[in-house]
Protein backbone atom coordinates (compact mmCIF):
# COMPACT_ATOMS: atom_id res chain seq x y z
CA UNK A 1 0.00 0.00 0.00
CA UNK A 2 1.56 3.23 -1.18
CA UNK A 3 1.85 6.43 1.32
CA UNK A 4 -0.79 8.26 -0.62
CA UNK A 5 -3.29 5.59 -0.05
CA UNK A 6 -2.69 5.25 3.00
CA UNK A 7 -3.33 8.96 3.93
CA UNK A 8 -6.73 8.85 1.91
CA UNK A 9 -7.76 6.46 4.05
CA UNK A 10 -7.46 8.22 7.13
CA UNK A 11 -8.29 11.46 6.13
CA UNK A 12 -11.17 13.46 6.66
CA UNK A 13 -12.17 15.04 3.63
CA UNK A 14 -14.09 17.86 3.49
CA UNK A 15 -17.40 17.07 1.87
CA UNK A 16 -19.63 19.57 2.86
CA UNK A 17 -19.54 23.31 3.01
CA UNK A 18 -20.82 25.38 6.39
CA UNK A 19 -23.99 26.62 4.51
CA UNK A 20 -25.63 23.42 3.34
CA UNK A 21 -24.59 21.96 6.75
CA UNK A 22 -26.54 24.49 8.94
CA UNK A 23 -29.60 24.85 5.91
CA UNK A 24 -29.93 21.15 6.77
CA UNK A 25 -29.91 21.44 10.72
CA UNK A 26 -32.14 25.04 10.39
CA UNK A 27 -34.33 23.13 8.12
CA UNK A 28 -34.70 20.30 10.56
CA UNK A 29 -35.51 22.47 13.06
CA UNK A 30 -38.20 24.88 11.37
CA UNK A 31 -39.88 22.20 10.20
CA UNK A 32 -40.17 20.95 13.65
CA UNK A 33 -41.36 24.28 15.09
CA UNK A 34 -44.22 23.86 11.68
CA UNK A 35 -45.04 20.76 13.20
CA UNK A 36 -45.41 21.14 16.38
CA UNK A 37 -47.70 24.66 16.24
CA UNK A 38 -49.87 23.37 13.51
CA UNK A 39 -50.65 20.62 15.95
CA UNK A 40 -51.11 22.81 18.40
CA UNK A 41 -52.74 25.07 16.64
CA UNK A 42 -50.45 28.29 17.64
CA UNK A 43 -51.02 29.44 14.27
CA UNK A 44 -48.87 32.95 15.33
CA UNK A 45 -45.39 30.75 15.43
CA UNK A 46 -46.83 28.36 12.86
CA UNK A 47 -46.98 31.08 10.09
CA UNK A 48 -43.28 32.41 11.03
CA UNK A 49 -41.67 29.20 11.09
CA UNK A 50 -43.17 28.68 7.86
CA UNK A 51 -41.58 32.00 6.17
CA UNK A 52 -38.47 30.57 8.00
CA UNK A 53 -38.90 27.66 6.29
CA UNK A 54 -39.36 28.95 3.02
CA UNK A 55 -36.65 31.06 3.12
CA UNK A 56 -34.13 28.47 3.96
CA UNK A 57 -35.34 26.43 0.76
CA UNK A 58 -35.62 29.40 -1.68
CA UNK A 59 -31.72 30.12 -0.49
CA UNK A 60 -30.92 26.33 -0.63
CA UNK A 61 -32.37 26.60 -3.90
CA UNK A 62 -30.01 29.39 -5.30
CA UNK A 63 -26.94 27.90 -3.25
CA UNK A 64 -27.87 24.41 -5.79
CA UNK A 65 -26.90 26.86 -8.63
CA UNK A 66 -24.37 29.14 -7.40
CA UNK A 67 -22.89 27.23 -4.33
CA UNK A 68 -20.02 24.91 -3.51
CA UNK A 69 -19.71 22.25 -5.83
CA UNK A 70 -21.28 19.66 -3.63
CA UNK A 71 -24.25 21.63 -3.31
CA UNK A 72 -25.00 22.50 -6.68
CA UNK A 73 -27.38 20.61 -8.34
CA UNK A 74 -25.76 20.27 -11.90
CA UNK A 75 -22.94 18.40 -9.72
CA UNK A 76 -25.37 15.70 -8.64
CA UNK A 77 -28.41 15.23 -10.33
CA UNK A 78 -28.35 12.07 -12.48
CA UNK A 79 -29.92 10.97 -15.77
CA UNK A 80 -31.89 7.48 -15.29
CA UNK A 81 -29.09 5.18 -16.46
CA UNK A 82 -26.84 6.48 -13.72
CA UNK A 83 -29.46 6.47 -11.32
CA UNK A 84 -30.34 2.82 -12.37
CA UNK A 85 -26.66 2.03 -12.48
CA UNK A 86 -26.21 2.84 -8.65
CA UNK A 87 -29.48 2.09 -8.29
CA UNK A 88 -28.30 -2.02 -9.07
CA UNK A 89 -25.34 -1.67 -6.62
CA UNK A 90 -27.01 -0.60 -3.70
CA UNK A 91 -26.93 -4.07 -2.34
CA UNK A 92 -22.85 -4.36 -2.46
CA UNK A 93 -21.85 -3.94 1.38
CA UNK A 94 -18.42 -2.38 0.44
CA UNK A 95 -19.02 0.48 -2.34
CA UNK A 96 -16.85 3.26 -2.72
CA UNK A 97 -18.17 6.85 -1.12
CA UNK A 98 -19.86 8.68 -3.17
CA UNK A 99 -18.39 12.49 -2.44
CA UNK A 100 -21.72 14.59 -2.18
CA UNK A 101 -25.08 13.47 -3.43
CA UNK A 102 -25.34 9.61 -5.01
CA UNK A 103 -27.24 9.79 -7.73
CA UNK A 104 -30.29 8.25 -5.63
CA UNK A 105 -29.68 10.71 -2.70
CA UNK A 106 -30.16 13.16 -5.57
CA UNK A 107 -33.80 12.32 -5.87
CA UNK A 108 -34.25 12.40 -2.40
CA UNK A 109 -32.95 16.12 -2.22
CA UNK A 110 -35.39 17.20 -5.05
CA UNK A 111 -37.95 15.42 -3.48
CA UNK A 112 -37.17 17.07 -0.30
CA UNK A 113 -37.57 20.39 -1.36
CA UNK A 114 -40.23 20.26 -3.78
CA UNK A 115 -42.65 18.42 -0.68
CA UNK A 116 -41.25 21.51 1.30
CA UNK A 117 -42.11 24.03 -1.15
CA UNK A 118 -45.06 22.19 -2.00
CA UNK A 119 -46.77 22.18 1.77
CA UNK A 120 -45.03 26.07 2.41
CA UNK A 121 -46.88 26.81 -1.28
CA UNK A 122 -50.09 25.39 -0.31
CA UNK A 123 -49.48 27.21 3.06
CA UNK A 124 -49.90 29.89 1.81
CA UNK A 125 -53.10 30.15 0.97
CA UNK A 126 -54.35 28.43 3.85
CA UNK A 127 -57.52 29.91 5.87
CA UNK A 128 -57.94 29.53 9.59
CA UNK A 129 -60.77 28.52 10.76
CA UNK A 130 -60.87 30.86 13.39
CA UNK A 131 -59.97 34.01 10.98
CA UNK A 132 -56.84 34.95 12.94
CA UNK A 133 -53.93 33.67 10.85
CA UNK A 134 -54.55 32.75 7.54
CA UNK A 135 -51.99 32.33 4.92
CA UNK A 136 -50.65 35.71 3.67
CA UNK A 137 -51.95 34.96 0.43
CA UNK A 138 -55.46 33.43 1.69
CA UNK A 139 -57.52 36.71 0.05
CA UNK A 140 -56.93 35.28 -3.58
CA UNK A 141 -59.04 32.32 -2.51
CA UNK A 142 -62.39 32.32 -0.88
CA UNK A 143 -63.19 30.80 2.74
CA UNK A 144 -64.14 27.34 1.37
CA UNK A 145 -61.41 26.74 -1.01
CA UNK A 146 -58.79 28.30 1.61
CA UNK A 147 -60.54 25.44 4.02
CA UNK A 148 -60.03 23.11 1.11
CA UNK A 149 -56.66 23.91 0.58
CA UNK A 150 -55.82 24.18 4.83
CA UNK A 151 -56.90 20.36 4.66
CA UNK A 152 -54.37 19.48 1.53
CA UNK A 153 -51.79 21.35 3.68
CA UNK A 154 -52.22 18.69 5.60
CA UNK A 155 -51.98 15.66 3.36
CA UNK A 156 -48.77 17.33 1.88
CA UNK A 157 -47.68 16.94 5.05
CA UNK A 158 -47.98 13.62 5.92
CA UNK A 159 -46.59 13.22 2.98
CA UNK A 160 -43.38 15.05 4.11
CA UNK A 161 -43.18 13.21 6.89
CA UNK A 162 -42.77 10.24 4.64
CA UNK A 163 -40.44 11.38 2.42
CA UNK A 164 -38.25 12.52 5.84
CA UNK A 165 -39.44 9.14 7.47
CA UNK A 166 -37.48 7.39 3.82
CA UNK A 167 -34.70 10.10 4.12
CA UNK A 168 -33.57 8.43 7.77
CA UNK A 169 -34.04 5.11 6.86
CA UNK A 170 -31.36 5.40 4.09
CA UNK A 171 -29.36 7.08 6.52
CA UNK A 172 -29.75 4.55 8.66
CA UNK A 173 -29.32 1.41 6.10
CA UNK A 174 -25.95 3.24 4.80
CA UNK A 175 -24.64 3.23 8.24
CA UNK A 176 -25.75 -0.06 9.58
CA UNK A 177 -25.24 -1.87 6.29
CA UNK A 178 -22.67 -0.75 4.01
CA UNK A 179 -20.67 1.46 7.03
CA UNK A 180 -20.93 4.74 6.05
CA UNK A 181 -21.63 7.04 8.56
CA UNK A 182 -23.74 10.23 6.55
CA UNK A 183 -24.62 12.03 9.94
CA UNK A 184 -21.19 13.29 11.04
CA UNK A 185 -19.80 14.94 7.89
CA UNK A 186 -23.32 16.74 8.13
CA UNK A 187 -22.46 18.03 11.15
CA UNK A 188 -19.04 18.72 10.87
CA UNK A 189 -18.43 18.72 7.42
CA UNK A 190 -15.80 15.90 6.82
CA UNK A 191 -15.84 12.38 6.07
CA UNK A 192 -13.42 9.20 6.22
CA UNK A 193 -12.69 7.02 3.26
CA UNK A 194 -10.99 7.31 -0.02
CA UNK A 195 -11.42 10.94 -2.59
CA UNK A 196 -10.47 11.16 -6.05
CA UNK A 197 -8.91 14.67 -6.15
CA UNK A 198 -10.64 15.84 -8.80
CA UNK A 199 -14.12 15.47 -6.13
CA UNK A 200 -12.20 17.90 -3.70
CA UNK A 201 -15.29 20.12 -2.46
CA UNK A 202 -14.82 24.07 -3.87
CA UNK A 203 -16.32 26.18 -1.52
CA UNK A 204 -17.96 29.54 -2.57
CA UNK A 205 -17.56 32.48 -1.39
CA UNK A 206 -19.60 34.11 1.68
CA UNK A 207 -20.70 37.14 -0.03
CA UNK A 208 -22.44 34.98 -2.52
CA UNK A 209 -24.36 33.33 0.45
CA UNK A 210 -24.98 37.02 2.08
CA UNK A 211 -26.75 37.73 -1.86
CA UNK A 212 -28.78 34.66 -1.51
CA UNK A 213 -29.79 35.14 1.69
CA UNK A 214 -30.82 38.91 1.11
CA UNK A 215 -32.79 37.91 -2.11
CA UNK A 216 -34.43 34.50 -0.71
CA UNK A 217 -35.42 37.36 2.38
CA UNK A 218 -36.95 39.63 -0.02
CA UNK A 219 -38.83 37.08 -1.34
CA UNK A 220 -40.51 36.04 1.48
CA UNK A 221 -41.23 39.53 2.78
CA UNK A 222 -42.83 40.23 -1.10
CA UNK A 223 -44.53 36.85 -0.56
CA UNK A 224 -45.97 38.17 2.83
CA UNK A 225 -47.02 41.73 2.87
CA UNK A 226 -46.45 43.29 -0.43
CA UNK A 227 -48.93 41.52 -2.71
CA UNK A 228 -51.95 42.99 -0.77
CA UNK A 229 -50.39 46.69 -1.56
CA UNK A 230 -50.65 46.47 -5.32
CA UNK B 1 -96.69 -26.22 -2.72
CA UNK B 2 -97.29 -23.65 -0.02
CA UNK B 3 -93.73 -22.05 1.92
CA UNK B 4 -93.25 -23.66 4.81
CA UNK B 5 -94.18 -20.89 8.46
CA UNK B 6 -90.96 -21.07 9.49
CA UNK B 7 -89.41 -19.14 5.76
CA UNK B 8 -91.92 -16.86 5.85
CA UNK B 9 -91.12 -15.61 9.82
CA UNK B 10 -87.44 -16.03 8.79
CA UNK B 11 -88.04 -13.66 5.24
CA UNK B 12 -90.14 -11.40 7.02
CA UNK B 13 -87.61 -10.77 9.99
CA UNK B 14 -85.13 -10.12 7.48
CA UNK B 15 -86.69 -7.97 5.61
CA UNK B 16 -87.63 -6.01 8.92
CA UNK B 17 -84.03 -6.34 9.57
CA UNK B 18 -82.52 -4.71 6.34
CA UNK B 19 -85.38 -2.11 6.10
CA UNK B 20 -84.39 -1.13 9.57
CA UNK B 21 -80.93 -1.40 10.06
CA UNK B 22 -79.71 1.80 7.74
CA UNK B 23 -82.61 3.79 9.86
CA UNK B 24 -80.53 2.65 13.53
CA UNK B 25 -77.03 3.10 11.98
CA UNK B 26 -77.92 6.89 10.62
CA UNK B 27 -78.94 9.60 12.81
CA UNK B 28 -82.34 10.78 12.52
CA UNK B 29 -82.60 13.04 9.55
CA UNK B 30 -83.77 15.85 11.81
CA UNK B 31 -80.23 15.55 13.35
CA UNK B 32 -78.36 15.86 10.17
CA UNK B 33 -80.12 18.50 8.88
CA UNK B 34 -79.74 20.73 11.68
CA UNK B 35 -75.95 19.68 12.20
CA UNK B 36 -75.48 20.90 8.29
CA UNK B 37 -77.32 23.64 8.88
CA UNK B 38 -75.17 24.56 11.86
CA UNK B 39 -71.86 23.39 9.93
CA UNK B 40 -73.67 26.26 6.75
CA UNK B 41 -73.95 28.93 8.85
CA UNK B 42 -70.71 28.69 11.08
CA UNK B 43 -69.20 28.63 7.20
CA UNK B 44 -71.03 31.83 6.04
CA UNK B 45 -69.86 33.47 9.21
CA UNK B 46 -66.22 31.83 8.67
CA UNK B 47 -66.42 33.39 5.40
CA UNK B 48 -67.80 37.10 6.09
CA UNK B 49 -65.06 37.25 8.72
CA UNK B 50 -62.40 36.04 6.23
CA UNK B 51 -64.01 38.88 4.04
CA UNK B 52 -63.63 41.17 6.90
CA UNK B 53 -60.00 40.47 7.20
CA UNK B 54 -58.80 40.51 3.62
CA UNK B 55 -60.39 44.02 3.41
CA UNK B 56 -58.35 45.32 6.04
CA UNK B 57 -54.94 44.16 4.55
CA UNK B 58 -56.03 46.50 1.48
CA UNK B 59 -54.98 49.99 0.84
CA UNK B 60 -58.09 51.11 0.51
CA UNK B 61 -61.10 48.93 2.62
CA UNK B 62 -64.63 48.97 1.36
CA UNK B 63 -66.26 49.56 4.35
CA UNK B 64 -69.91 50.22 2.42
CA UNK B 65 -69.50 47.10 0.51
CA UNK B 66 -67.31 44.46 2.16
CA UNK B 67 -66.79 45.57 5.31
CA UNK B 68 -70.18 46.84 7.00
CA UNK B 69 -72.67 44.00 5.28
CA UNK B 70 -70.15 41.02 6.44
CA UNK B 71 -69.99 42.91 9.92
CA UNK B 72 -73.49 42.25 9.77
CA UNK B 73 -73.38 38.98 9.13
CA UNK B 74 -71.10 37.86 11.65
CA UNK B 75 -72.83 39.42 14.56
CA UNK B 76 -76.90 38.35 13.21
CA UNK B 77 -75.42 34.88 12.77
CA UNK B 78 -73.48 34.53 15.79
CA UNK B 79 -76.73 35.71 18.17
CA UNK B 80 -78.15 32.48 17.38
CA UNK B 81 -75.05 30.34 17.67
CA UNK B 82 -75.79 28.56 21.63
CA UNK B 83 -79.24 27.69 19.54
CA UNK B 84 -77.34 25.56 17.45
CA UNK B 85 -75.64 22.43 19.82
CA UNK B 86 -78.67 21.26 21.52
CA UNK B 87 -77.92 17.63 22.72
CA UNK B 88 -77.58 14.96 20.96
CA UNK B 89 -75.99 16.67 17.97
CA UNK B 90 -72.33 15.98 18.69
CA UNK B 91 -70.71 13.19 17.23
CA UNK B 92 -73.01 10.47 18.87
CA UNK B 93 -75.83 11.15 16.11
CA UNK B 94 -73.51 9.65 13.71
CA UNK B 95 -72.99 12.26 11.53
CA UNK B 96 -69.72 14.15 10.43
CA UNK B 97 -69.37 17.19 12.55
CA UNK B 98 -66.23 18.16 14.22
CA UNK B 99 -68.92 19.32 17.65
CA UNK B 100 -66.51 17.63 20.50
CA UNK B 101 -68.49 15.74 23.36
CA UNK B 102 -67.25 18.04 25.26
CA UNK B 103 -69.82 20.74 24.73
CA UNK B 104 -72.30 18.89 26.41
CA UNK B 105 -70.34 17.78 29.32
CA UNK B 106 -69.46 21.16 29.94
CA UNK B 107 -72.63 23.32 28.99
CA UNK B 108 -71.99 26.16 31.52
CA UNK B 109 -68.03 26.73 30.26
CA UNK B 110 -69.71 26.30 26.68
CA UNK B 111 -72.41 29.06 27.01
CA UNK B 112 -69.73 31.09 28.68
CA UNK B 113 -67.32 31.23 26.00
CA UNK B 114 -70.19 31.05 23.42
CA UNK B 115 -71.51 34.91 24.63
CA UNK B 116 -68.07 36.10 25.06
CA UNK B 117 -67.73 35.12 21.24
CA UNK B 118 -71.30 37.12 20.64
CA UNK B 119 -69.98 40.55 22.76
CA UNK B 120 -66.94 40.51 20.26
CA UNK B 121 -69.19 39.79 17.50
CA UNK B 122 -71.59 42.66 18.13
CA UNK B 123 -68.28 44.98 19.33
CA UNK B 124 -67.45 44.17 15.98
CA UNK B 125 -70.48 45.12 14.03
CA UNK B 126 -70.54 48.41 15.76
CA UNK B 127 -66.75 49.40 15.56
CA UNK B 128 -67.24 48.38 12.02
CA UNK B 129 -70.20 51.50 11.77
CA UNK B 130 -67.70 53.71 13.37
CA UNK B 131 -65.09 52.69 10.15
CA UNK B 132 -62.08 53.42 13.09
CA UNK B 133 -59.71 51.30 10.98
CA UNK B 134 -57.47 50.73 13.84
CA UNK B 135 -60.11 49.77 16.26
CA UNK B 136 -61.03 47.43 13.40
CA UNK B 137 -58.02 45.55 13.38
CA UNK B 138 -57.93 44.98 16.91
CA UNK B 139 -61.27 43.98 16.99
CA UNK B 140 -60.78 41.91 13.98
CA UNK B 141 -58.28 39.89 16.44
CA UNK B 142 -60.52 39.92 19.27
CA UNK B 143 -62.68 37.94 17.50
CA UNK B 144 -60.88 35.76 16.34
CA UNK B 145 -59.78 34.87 19.55
CA UNK B 146 -63.18 34.40 20.47
CA UNK B 147 -63.76 31.99 18.20
CA UNK B 148 -60.31 30.10 18.98
CA UNK B 149 -61.26 29.91 22.25
CA UNK B 150 -64.09 27.54 21.73
CA UNK B 151 -62.93 25.93 18.94
CA UNK B 152 -59.64 24.83 20.63
CA UNK B 153 -61.59 22.97 23.23
CA UNK B 154 -64.76 22.06 21.67
CA UNK B 155 -63.94 21.51 18.43
CA UNK B 156 -61.63 18.34 17.08
CA UNK B 157 -58.56 19.17 15.56
CA UNK B 158 -58.81 20.86 12.07
CA UNK B 159 -56.21 18.19 10.67
CA UNK B 160 -57.97 14.85 12.25
CA UNK B 161 -60.98 15.63 9.66
CA UNK B 162 -60.54 14.76 5.73
CA UNK B 163 -62.47 18.39 4.89
CA UNK B 164 -64.70 20.50 6.24
CA UNK B 165 -67.45 19.13 4.59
Amino acid sequence: MSAHEKNNKTRRWLVWDAPTRVMHWLLVVFVGVCWWSGINNELEYHLYSGYAVLWVVLLRLYWGVVGSSTARFANFVRGPKAILDYARSLHRRRSPHTHGHNPLGAISVLLMLGTVLAVVGIGLFAVDVDGLYSGPLSGFVSFRQGRHLAHLHYTMFNVLLAVIGLHVLAVIFYYAYKGHDLVFPMITGRRKGEMEPIDALQTAPAWRLAVGALIAAAIVWAITKVFYYW
Amino acid sequence: MPLPTRWIAFSATMLCLSLASPIVLQAAPGDSALIKSRQDKLRDMGGAFKAIDDELKKRNPDWENAILPNAQTVQSRSSYLLTWFPKGSGPESGVKTYALPAIWQKPDDFTKIGKAAQAEAAKLNQIAASKDLAALKAQATALGKACKACHDPYRSPDYEKENDE
